[in-house]
């Protein structure tokens, strides 16, 4: 499955464009799409311990802009977001 | 009444009239406009202005949440609720967001705007970059949003 991943916040700093793609088994959790995101800061910024905590912080929404927990399987192709801490107003 | 509008500022800019004259057509006797902007000195560092950024569809759908918790949790029926925030950048003394109340009476305004801007600091996925006059802007730290239920 194609996962477009879209940035927000500190997780900007992840990439110059808005979002990562990832590709997942099917039947994947969000727990494998956080862990793929590790795997990608391992691989690109050297392991970067602040990008993998922020990592590990995040909620992630869904396209119907719902947040979705670690266990939430993802079925088909589609957009998700990532949440890091918040912290506007 | 209700408006409530994320303003991406490359394309409009965020007017303190605009919520003037929305309470002024609400025809209620107590009123209060909060303003929140950037503030020079944060954390010992000289700030120079703040990029805000946003998941545009989850603020507004936190935004009507918080709206309809003033009735439901409150119990404040009588109200008119103007909320716009900024999204990119703002510098030194510039508005990041504006909430405009207005009711009935002067101690629900209040209770009523201080509500709403909590809660956004809670739950609206906002997130800010401050940039500082001799030192690498930075992105805040901030609380991680709960997982409430299947509906939020």
């Amino acid at each position: 499955m194609k996962i477009k991943l879209e940035l927000y916040g500190a997780s900007r700093e992840f990439s110059k464009k808005d979002y990562l793609e990832f590709n997942l088994k099917k039947k994947s959790s969000i727990k494998d799409l956080r862990n793929e995101v590790i795997t990608f800061i391992n691989e690109n910024f050297k392991g970067n311990d602040n990008f993998k905590k922020l990592v590990k912080s995040s909620t992630f929404c869904s396209e119907e802009n719902k947040i979705i927990s670690d266990d939430f399987k993802i079925t088909k192709d589609q957009i998700i977001g990532i949440i890091p801490p918040i912290g506007g107003g | 009444m209700f408006h409530a509008k994320i303003i991406n500022l490359k394309k409009e800019k965020i007017e303190f009239k605009k919520a003037e004259d929305f309470i002024a057509s609400s025809k209620f006797g107590a009123s209060l406009i909060f303003t929140g902007t950037v503030r020079e000195i944060n954390e010992n560092k000289k700030v120079t202005g703040i990029t805000y950024d946003s998941h545009d569809q989850m603020v507004i759908k936190s935004f009507k949440e918080i709206y309809n918790e003033i009735k439901e949790k409150l119990k404040l029926e009588s109200k008119a609720v103007f909320i716009e925030h900024v999204k990119g950048y703002v510098g030194l003394g510039e508005i990041g967001i504006i909430i405009a109340v207005a009711c009935p009476h002067k101690t629900e305004a209040y209770i009523i705007s201080r509500y709403i801007i909590e809660e956004i600091k809670k739950r609206s996925p906002i997130w800010k970059k401050e940039h500082y006059e001799n030192e690498e802007s930075e992105w805040l730290k901030g609380n991680s949003i709960k997982i409430k239920n299947e509906n939020y």
